[in-house]
C-alpha cells in the first residue's frame, strides 16, 4: 500500500531527474523546513529538502567544526559528491548556526544558478516576527521572479499555498488513522509517507496519499500490538532507526520532527495579502528549539500530541551536538515525566549504533509493559 | 606460554542438598554478555545451579556451554526446564531459551533477589558496558542509563590493566588500595589510550599499586558520574564483575557517600537470575514451555 512512497524515499534522486526531464521545471534545494515552499511551488519550482544518507564519509572534514552535527556534515556530503548535481539553485532559511555553515560551503564549493540565504525571526514569539519576516519573504519572492523571469500574480501564490496546504491536510489524515487503539500504519511507513512529500511534486504526493487514505478504513494489517510510542527531536529520517523500535514490539504513532509534523501540522491561511499570509504561517507553525525561546510553546504542543495521540512513552532522539535540541532536552524530559510520559533518550550520529539503542529501547518497552513479568 | 593476568575463575556450582526432581517447576536464564556467559538453574524459584565462564566467539554455543557446564553432574537436561529467558547481548542467539529479555531488566529482577527488595539503585558493571538502574520493590525498572559506546570504565578495561601490569585480576582491587595517597585519576576514558597512559606512568616510575589506584579511581568517577545522573536512590547495590573489585567499590562508595549492600551471590550471575525469576513468573502466568522438546545438548 505504502510501495510507491518507499520507492520515493529511497530513490529520491532520481524521482527529481525525472521530474525535471518530465516538466522542463527547475528544482531548488531547501537546507531547513522552514523555506517557504508556496512561493517556490507558486514560481512551478520543485522544493527538495536536502537531507544526508547515513553514510559514513570523509569530504567535510575542512568545512565543518568537529563539533557540528552529523546532520549537517551527511548533507555537506551530499553537496560535494554530486549526489545532488541537479538541483538548479539552493535556499536556507535560518535556523541554526551548523547547517547555515553546511549551506555556505556548499554555497561556495558546489555551483548553482541561484543560491538565497533567507534571514528568517529566530524569536518567532515576538510580535515582530511576522512583520520581519513578511518583509523578507518579499525580497525572497523578488528573487525567484527574477531568476525564472516571470512575475508571481496573486493567482500564482492561491495556487501555491493551495497545493501546499492540500498535501498537509492529507498528511493531517493520515496521521488521524494512528490514532485510534489500533493504528492503519506503522511508523515507517508514515515516515516514508511524510519524509518523501519534502521532495516530490505536492499535486502528485497528494493524489498518491488520498488513493491510499480511500483504501486505509479497509486495510487488513494491523498495527495495534505494539507499545504506543513517540519520537521527539531534531531531523530524523532514519528508518533503519525506526525499523529497528517498531520490530522489538512498539509502534511508532507520531512525531515531533522537522521531517515530521513540524513541517506540515499548520497550513497556511487566507489572508488578502498572500505572502503575510505565508509569513503568519512559518512563524506560527510548531517551534523548532533553536526558535522557541523564551516562549518554549512547543513543550504544550508536544505534550498535546502525546495525550491525542494516546502514547505510552516518548523517545527523545537528537543530533549529536544539535545546541538547540540539546538545550530542551533536559526540561523536555522533566515537563513529559512530570506529566506521566515515561522517556527515553537517544543521540543520533550519521550512523547509528544499533546494538545499543537496540537494548535501550527494548529495556525502554519493558519498564513500560512487561507486567507478565511479575 | 605467557601467564594471562586477566583471566578470572571460571566455575560452575550446584546445591548437593537439593533433589531438583521433587520440584515443580524448573526454570532457567541464560546471560550471553560480551565478556562472560552465565547459566542458571532455579528449582521452585530457588537457586540451584549456576556456571560462570568466558563468553566465546560464538553466542549459541557460548551460551550452550554455559547452560551444559551449569547442568553438569545434575542429571538434568535442557528438555527437563519448564521456560528458559535468555539475556546479555546474546539474547536472541541462545537457541534453547523460550524468551529474550534485556540485561537491564535481568539485572533489576536479580537484583532485586540477590539485595533484597530494599534495593532501589543497581549498577551493572559489565564486560563492555556499565548500565545505571533505578526499580522498585519487586525489582521493576523504573529508569535507567547505560554508558556511551566505550569500553572505558568496565570489565574488559580492568582485564586490560592486569595484563598490562602483570596482575591477576582478582588482586587488582586490593593492590590498587596499597598506595599512601591517592593519585589522579588516568585521565583518558578510553581503554586504549588511558592502557597509553598508564605505560607512560610506568615509564615515569610509577609502582603498579599507585597506577592501579589511577585507574581505579577512574573508573569509579566515570559510573558515578552515570549514577548521578540517573539519581540514585538507597539501598544501593553492584552487580557484574568489577563489583568484586574493592579498587573500585570502595572509590565509589566514597565519592556516592553510600555503602553498596553486600552481596550474598557471585555478582556475575545476577543477569541468569534476573532472567530464570522471569522465567517463573512467566510460567505461573501459564506460560510454560512444552516439556521433552528436541533440543541436544
Amino acid at each position: 500500500m505504502f510501495s510507491q512512497f518507499e520507492t520515493w524515499y529511497r530513490d529520491r534522486h532520481d524521482y527529481a531527474r525525472r521530474w525535471k526531464e518530465r516538466t522542463g521545471g527547475k528544482v531548488f534545494g531547501c537546507f531547513c523546513s522552514y523555506v517557504p515552499e508556496e512561493i517556490l511551488v507558486a514560481a512551478d519550482i520543485l522544493p527538495v529538502r536536502v537531507l544526508g544518507n547515513h553514510e559514513p564519509q570523509d569530504v567535510t572534514e575542512q568545512h565543518l567544526f568537529g563539533m557540528f552535527c552529523p546532520f549537517c556534515r551527511d548533507v555537506l556530503a551530499q553537496g560535494l559528491k554530486g549526489r545532488y548535481e541537479y538541483l538548479d539553485g539552493i535556499t536556507i532559511a535560518q535556523s541554526c548556526i551548523h547547517l547555515r555553515q553546511t549551506y555556505r560551503s556548499w554555497e561556495e564549493n558546489v555551483p548553482h544558478d541561484f543560491t538565497y540565504y533567507l534571514p528568517h525571526p529566530m524569536h518567532v514569539a515576538s510580535p515582530h516576527a511576522v512583520p520581519y519576516l513578511y518583509e523578507e519573504l518579499k525580497k525572497f519572492r523578488a528573487a525567484v521572479e527574477q531568476f525564472t523571469g516571470k512575475p508571481l500574480s496573486d493567482d500564482d501564490l492561491d495556487r501555491g499555498i493551495r497545493l501546499v496546504n492540500e498535501n498537509r491536510a492529507a498528511l493531517h489524515e493520515l496521521y488521524a488513522h494512528r490514532k485510534g487503539p489500533v493504528p492503519k500504519l506503522s511508523g515507517l511507513e508514515a515516515m516514508w509517507v511524510t519524509v518523501s512529500s519534502m521532495w516530490v511534486d505536492k499535486e502528485e504526493h497528494t493524489a498518491e496519499l488520498r488513493k491510499v487514505l480511500a483504501q486505509l478504513d479497509e486495510r487488513e494489517e494491523q498495527f495495534g500490538d505494539g507499545t504506543r510510542l513517540m519520537l521527539v527531536g531534531s531531523e530524523n529520517d532514519d528508518t533503519d532507526f525506526i525499523r529497528m523500535v517498531e520490530a522489538v514490539g512498539a509502534t511508532v504513532v507520531t512525531d515531533d520532527h522537522c521531517t515530521g509534523t513540524r513541517y506540515f501540522w499548520n497550513e497556511t491561511p487566507e489572508l488578502d495579502d498572500r505572502i503575510e499570509a505565508i509569513a503568519k504561517r512559518y512563524v506560527e507553525r510548531p517551534a523548532c528549539p533553536a526558535k522557541d525561546h523564551v516562549a518554549r510553546t512547543r513543550f504544550p504542543h508536544i505534550l498535546k500530541l502525546a495525550r491525542d495521540f494516546d502514547v505510552a512513552g516518548v523517545i527523545l532522539i537528537q543530533q549529536k551536538f544539535c545546541d538547540p535540541h540539546e538545550a530542551d532536552m533536559v526540561p523536555l524530559r522533566s515537563y513529559l515525566e512530570e506529566n506521566g510520559f515515561p522517556t527515553l533518550f537517544l543521540e543520533f550520529d550519521v550512523t547509528v549504533p544499533m546494538g545499543q539503542f537496540r537494548i535501550r529501547t527494548e529495556a525502554f518497552l519493558e519498564m513500560l509493559m512487561e507486567e507478565d513479568l511479575f | 606460554m605467557a601467564k594471562e593476568y586477566w583471566r578470572w575463575k571460571e566455575y560452575n556450582w550446584q546445591d548437593e542438598e537439593r533433589d531438583w526432581r521433587s520440584a515443580s517447576m524448573i526454570t532457567g536464564g541464560v546471560d550471553v554478555g560480551s565478556v562472560s556467559s552465565q547459566a542458571v538453574v532455579m528449582a521452585d524459584g530457588e537457586l540451584f545451579a549456576f556456571s560462570n565462564m568466558r563468553t566465546g566467539s560464538d553466542s549459541p554455543n557460548s551460551a550452550l556451554n554455559a547452560m551444559n557446564w551449569a547442568l553438569e553432574n545434575t542429571g538434568m537436561t535442557i528438555d527437563d526446564f519448564d521456560f528458559i529467558v535468555g539475556t546479555g547481548y546474546g539474547r536472541v542467539n541462545v537457541p534453547f531459551a523460550d524468551k529474550a529479555i534485556t540485561e537491564i531488566a535481568c539485572h533489576a529482577r536479580g537484583g532485586n533477589y540477590m539485595y533484597g527488595p530494599t534495593v532501589r539503585t543497581i549498577l551493572d558493571m559489565g564486560g563492555q558496558d556499565c548500565k545505571a538502574i533505578l526499580c522498585d520493590e519487586r525489582g521493576k525498572v523504573t529508569n535507567f542509563l547505560m554508558n556511551d559506546k566505550c569500553a572505558a570504565g568496565t570489565g574488559r578495561g580492568m582485564e586490560v590493566f592486569a595484563d598490562l601490569l602483570g596482575i591477576p585480576i582478582e588482586e587488582v582491587g586490593d593492590r590498587s588500595l596499597q598506595v599512601e595517597k591517592e593519585p589522579p585519576p588516568v585521565s583518558s576514558t578510553c581503554v586504549v589510550f588511558a592502557k597509553s597512559e598508564a605505560a607512560g606512568l610506568l615509564r615515569d616510575g610509577w609502582p603498579q599499586s599507585k597506577v592501579l589506584a589511577a585507574y581505579c579511581s577512574a573508573m569509579a568517577h566515570r559510573v558515578f558520574t552515570l549514577l548521578e545522573r540517573v539519581g540514585v536512590q538507597p539501598d544501593f547495590a553492584i552487580t557484574g564483575g568489577i563489583a568484586k573489585n574493592v579498587g573500585v567499590v570502595n572509590r565509589l562508595e566514597e565519592e556516592l557517600g553510600l555503602t553498596a549492600l553486600k552481596p550474598k551471590h557471585d555478582t556475575q550471575i545476577a543477569g541468569a537470575l534476573g532472567a530464570a525469576l522471569f522465567a517463573k513468573a512467566l510460567v505461573e502466568k501459564g506460560k510454560a514451555r512444552k516439556k521433552k522438546t528436541s533440543v541436544s545438548t
